[in-house]
C-alpha cells in the first residue's frame, strides 16, 4: 500500500535542487565502500535513505558530516562546491547529524549539551549560565519539549529524551539540513509520533531532512522522497508515491533474486536436539515473547535480523554471558543454568564471537597461545604450559583449516583478517565442541577465506556439530543453514525452509511486512 | 614434564619473544652505560664495597617490584605495598617480641605474621578491584591509608626493637660478598620470571592485560586470576617487611613511605606497559637496578639528594615515552 504521506503540503515544487551527489566514490584500502552514489535533496523535504547493512549509507553520511574525505565525484551545496575538510566546516555549511550512537555528555546537563560547542560566555570570559539555559529552553521548546527542566543531567533522561536532546543540539545551530541515523531505533511507537511531529515541524520551517531508517512503515509515512542504497551504489530515487514497500525492498536486494547457492531439499534428518531455548529472554530483550529455539545435532540453524534485532543476545545468553531474565535453556534435554562462559563450554558449547580484535583473539600473543586460549587447562594438567603440545595442536588445526600463517610464535596480530577470524574457530575447535555458537563469523574476511570458513563449518554439521550463526549476510545464511530463523524487535518473526530461502523472504520477515497482521503494524 | 628444545621454549613461551629480549637488551644497553659512566667518573663506584652496598640498597625495591610486576601486567596498580609492608613488619615484630619463644621459634613466626599480613591485604585489595570492577588504583589507595593507620595503631606509634640476633645475623649475612636477602630477591625474581613464562597461569595473567574480554569469553576466571595478582603483590610486601626488619633490626610503622613508587617505577623502566599485556620480570630486575645505580652513583658523584631524586624523575618519564614509541613500531 503506497502510504500518504502525513504532511498533506507536498515538497516545494520549485524543484530546487539544494544538494547534489554525483557519481561519489569513496576506498578504505582496498576495499569500496561507496562505488558511485548519486542523488540530491530538494530544500524542505524529507528524504529516506534505505538499504541493507554496509550498503553505504552510513558511509555518505559521513562524508556529508565532514568525518570522511570522499576519492572521487561532486558534491555541491547550494551550487558551490561542497567537500568539507571537518565536522565543524559542514555544520558552519549547515549541515548537522544525529548518529546513531549518542554523543552526549552525561554527566553534563541538558543545557550544557546543548551548547558545548559555542558555550556563551560573560564579559569576564566565564561561562554565562543564565544565557546558556536560555538558549537550552528555546532549543527545547522549538521541538515541544516545553516540560523538561534545562538544568538536569542528561544522564537521568531516558533514551528516548536522549534522541530528542540531539536534535535539539543540531537544530539549535542554524542547520539547513539535518540528517537522522536511525533516530526510532531505540524509540517506542509513541516517541516515534513525537519524532515524526517534530520532524514536520523543522520541514515546515525549510529544513531540509534526511531520514535514514530500517522501518519501511516509517519511511512510507512521513518522507517525500527515497533513495535506495546496494552495495555502495544509489540503485534507485523517487517520490514516495510512486514506490511500494516491496519495490523498495526488491531494489534494497537486486533484481535478480537469487534463491540462495545452495539448494538443499527441505527434508534431511538431524541428530536429537542439543540445545533448545524457551522463551529465554535477556536483560536487552525489550520483547515480551522471548526467543523459542531448537537445535539438533548435526544442523546448522541461521538467525538473520536487522542490527539491533536481538541477534548476537540470544547467543551471549545461551552462552551465560548476560543473564538470563526469563525462559529456560536445555541442554540435550536438561535444563541448564550456565553462571558464565566456563559453564557453557563445560557443556559442551562453544562462541565465535563477533569482535575478533575485542572479543576474540589476544593480537600481540603467539598464534599458538591464542590457539589453546580454552582448552589449555585440557592441553597442560600440571599447571606448566606443554609447548610442543601447544604448537603441535597449533599446526594442526593450522593444516586443517588451510591457516596461512608463518610460525606459531608469531603474534596473531601478523595475519590477515581472514586467518585470525580461522585462529578464533581453531580455538574453539581445540575443545571438540558439540554445540557451536557464530556471530557473524565472516565479517571482514576475503571472499577465498570465506568459502574455506563454510566448508569447515559444513563439514563440522557433517560429523554431527550443532551450529547456531547470526550473519548479516543473506547469501551467508543462504549457503550454510538448513533453517533460517529471521528476528525483528526480539522476536522471531519466521522460520524460513532452504526451499523458501531467498533475501527477499528474509527481508520482508526482518522489516516486519511478511504476512499482514504478523511483525509490527503501525 | 615433556623435554623441549630451548629454540621451541623460546618460539613459544617467550612471551612476544623476540620483542622482548630486544628491549631488555635496549634497557640492559643503558644500565650497562650507567655503570660505566660512574665507573670511569666517580672512584669508589667500582669497588666490591660500593657493589654489596648497591646490591643491599635495592634489595627491598626488587622485592616489591617484582610483586608489583604481576599487578600492572593484568592492567592494574597497587599504591598500597609501602604502607602493608610497615603494617606486616610491625605484626611481625610483635609477634618476634612475645616473651617466651626461642630464636628460631620467634623468626619462624615473624615471617608467617609478615607475609600472612601482605597475603591478606593483597587479597582484599584484589577481591574488591575483582568483584565489583574498580580502578585498583583507588582501591589500593584506600589500602595504604588503612594499612598505615593499622600500623601506627597497632605499634601505638612506637618503633619495635630487640629481635633475636640470628634475625640480624640473616639481615647482614653476606655470601662471598652478596648480600643473602638480594639472593632472596633473585630467587624471588626466578620464581616470578618461571611463573609468568611456563605456568597457565601466568600466560592467562598476560592475556588478562591483554584482552580481559577474550579470556573471559574462553571460560577462564578472570576474576580468580586478578586476585592472586594482588595476592601475590602483597605477599612479595610481607617478605619484603621480613627482610626491612632482618636488616634494620627494628619494626617501624612509619617505615616505607613512598616506596610503592619506586617499585610502580622500577617496573615501568623495566619496560611493562601500565596498560597492561606487556613487559618481563627481567626487565623489573634491570629496572631496579637502573633507579638503585643512578641513587648510588649521583651520590658518589656528589650531588645531592634532591638533585638524584629530579634525576630518577626524567628517568621515569624518558622510559615512558620510549615504551610509547617501542609500542608504536612493533605493532603493524
Amino acid at each position: 500500500m503506497p502510504a500518504q504521506s502525513l504532511f498533506e503540503a507536498p515538497v516545494a515544487d520549485t524543484d530546487q535542487v539544494f544538494l547534489d551527489v554525483q557519481g561519489v566514490k569513496k576506498y578504505f584500502g582496498g576495499v569500496k565502500a561507496l562505488d558511485g552514489v548519486s542523488f540530491s535533496l530538494k530544500q524542505g523535504e524529507v528524504h529516506a535513505l534505505v538499504g541493507e547493512n554496509g550498503a553505504g549509507k552510513s558511509t555518505l553520511i559521513k562524508i556529508l558530516s565532514g568525518v570522511y574525505s570522499f576519492d572521487s565525484g561532486n558534491i555541491s551545496l547550494e551550487n558551490t562546491s561542497y567537500q568539507p575538510e571537518s565536522p565543524q566546516e559542514a555544520k558552519a555549511r549547515g549541515i548537522q547529524v544525529v548518529h546513531q550512537e549518542f554523543n552526549l555528555l552525561e554527566h553534563l546537563s541538558i543545557a550544557e549539551n546543548i551548547s558545548i560547542e559555542r558555550l556563551p560566555r560573560n564579559k569576564y570570559g566565564l561561562l554565562n549560565k543564565g544565557e546558556m539555559n536560555r538558549r537550552a529552553r528555546e532549543a527545547l521548546d522549538a521541538i515541544g519539549l516545553t516540560d523538561i527542566d534545562v538544568r538536569v543531567p542528561v544522564g537521568s533522561l531516558g533514551i528516548a529524551h536522549r534522541q530528542l536532546i540531539e536534535i535539539a543540539r543540531a537544530l539549535q545551530s542554524k542547520s539547513q539540513i539535518l540528517i537522522l541515523d536511525e533516530p526510532t531505533a531505540t524509540l517506542t511507537e509513541r516517541e516515534t509520533k513525537r519524532l515524526f511531529k517534530i520532524i514536520a515541524a523543522i520541514k515546515s520551517e525549510g529544513v531540509t531532512v534526511v531520514f535514514v531508517s530500517h522501518h519501511l512503515d516509517e519511511v512510507f509515512a512521513i518522507c517525500d522522497r527515497v533513495t535506495v542504497f546496494r552495495n555502495g551504489k544509489t540503485v534507485a530515487t523517487d517520490k514516495i508515491s510512486h514506490m511500494t514497500p516491496e519495490g523498495v525492498v526488491q531494489r534494497m536486494v537486486g533484481r535478480h533474486l537469487e534463491a540462495g547457492t545452495r539448494q538443499h531439499t527441505d527434508k534431511q534428518t538431524f541428530g536429537p536436539v542439543a540445545l533448545q531455548i524457551d522463551a529465554m529472554r535477556t536483560m536487552q530483550n525489550t520483547g515480551d515473547t522471548g526467543i523459542s529455539l531448537n537445535l539438533h545435532y548435526g544442523e546448522i540453524v541461521g538467525i538473520a535480523g536487522l542490527v539491533g534485532s536481538g541477534r548476537s543476545e540470544i547467543l551471549r545468553g545461551i552462552f551465560g554471558i548476560d543473564p538470563i531474565h526469563s525462559g529456560t535453556v536445555y541442554r540435550d534435554g536438561e535444563e541448564v543454568n550456565f553462571k558464565g562462559p566456563q559453564d557453557a563450554i563445560k557443556a559442551g558449547i562453544g562462541f565465535v564471537t563477533e569482535d575478533r580484535k575485542d572479543e576474540g583473539l589476544i593480537l600481540d600473543m603467539p598464534i599458538a597461545a591464542n590457539t589453546s586460549l580454552v582448552n589449555i587447562h585440557e592441553l597442560s594438567k600440571t599447571g606448566l604450559i606443554q609447548f610442543t603440545e601447544e604448537n603441535r595442536q597449533a599446526r594442526e588445526s593450522g593444516s586443517r583449516l588451510k591457516l596461512k600463517y608463518g610460525k606459531t610464535a608469531d603474534p596473531a596480530s601478523s595475519l590477515s583478517g581472514g586467518n585470525q577470524q580461522k585462529v578464533v574457530l581453531a580455538k574453539w575447535l581445540a575443545c571438540n565442541p558439540k554445540v557451536l555458537l557464530l556471530d557473524e563469523p565472516t565479517r571482514g574476511v576475503d571472499v577465498g577465506a570465506k568459502a574455506e570458513i563454510y566448508s569447515i563449518l559444513k563439514d563440522l554439521a557433517q560429523e554431527g556439530v550443532a551450529l547456531l550463526v547470526v550473519s548479516s549476510e543473506m547469501p551467508e545464511l543462504m549457503t550454510l543453514a538448513d533453517r533460517i530463523v529471521v528476528l525483528a524487535e526480539h522476536a522471531i518473526q519466521g522460520e524460513l525452509k532452504p526451499s523458501e530461502f531467498s533475501e527477499e523472504n528474509i527481508l520482508k520477515l526482518a522489516y516486519g511486512q511478511a504476512q499482514p497482521g504478523e511483525g509490527h503494524t503501525s | 614434564m615433556t623435554i623441549q628444545t630451548g629454540d621451541e621454549v623460546a618460539q613459544a613461551s617467550g612471551n612476544f619473544s623476540i620483542r622482548t629480549v630486544l628491549h631488555n637488551a635496549g634497557i640492559g644497553l643503558a644500565l650497562l652505560a650507567l655503570i660505566l659512566f660512574f665507573s670511569i667518573f666517580t672512584e669508589h663506584f667500582l669497588t666490591a664495597n660500593n657493589i654489596t652496598n648497591i646490591l643491599t640498597q635495592v634489595t627491598i625495591n626488587l622485592i616489591l617490584a617484582v610483586g608489583m610486576t604481576f599487578v600492572i601486567l593484568i592492567g592494574g596498580i597497587d599504591l598500597s605495598v609501602g604502607s602493608v609492608m610497615a603494617f606486616a613488619s610491625v605484626i611481625a615484630g610483635k609477634a618476634i617480641t612475645l616473651a617466651g619463644l626461642g630464636p628460631f621459634e620467634a623468626i619462624v613466626l615473624a615471617v608467617i605474621a609478615a607475609t600472612a599480613v601482605g597475603v591478606v591485604c593483597g587479597a582484599i585489595n584484589g577481591t574488591i578491584t575483582a568483584r565489583w570492577s574498580l580502578p585498583s588504583f583507588i582501591i589500593t589507595l584506600g589500602m595504604l591509608n588503612i594499612a598505615r593507620g593499622a600500623a601506627l595503631q597497632a605499634s601505638n606509634a612506637q618503633t619495635i626493637y630487640s629481635f633475636p640476633l640470628a634475625f640480624e645475623d640473616f639481615g647482614s649475612a653476606m655470601f662471598y660478598g652478596v648480600p643473602v636477602v638480594f639472593m632472596v630477591a633473585l630467587a624471588l625474581v626466578f620464581i616470578a620470571w618461571f611463573i609468568l613464562n611456563f605456568t597457565v597461569f601466568g600466560r592467562l595473567l598476560y592475556g588478562i592485560g591483554n584482552n580481559e574480554e577474550a579470556v573471559r569469553l574462553a571460560g577462564h576466571s578472570v576474576y580468580r586470576y586478578k586476585i592472586a595478582a594482588f595476592t601475590i603483590c602483597g605477599l612479595t610486601a610481607g617478605i619484603a617487611a621480613v627482610v626491612y626488619m632482618a636488616r634494620l633490626n627494628i619494626s617501624s610503622p612509619i617505615a616505607g613511605i613512598g616506596f610503592e613508587l619506586n617499585a610502580i617505577a622500577a617496573v615501568i623502566i623495566g619496560g611493562t606497559s601500565l596498560n597492561g599485556g606487556r613487559g618481563s620480570v627481567i626487565g623489573t630486575l634491570i629496572g631496579a637496578f637502573i633507579i638503585g645505580v643512578l641513587a648510588n652513583g649521583l651520590i658518589l658523584i656528589g650531588l645531592s639528594d634532591f638533585m638524584r631524586q629530579m634525576i630518577t624523575g626524567v628517568v621515569i618519564i624518558i622510559a615512558v615515552i620510549l615504551d610509547y614509541y617501542r609500542a608504536k613500531y612493533t605493532r603493524r
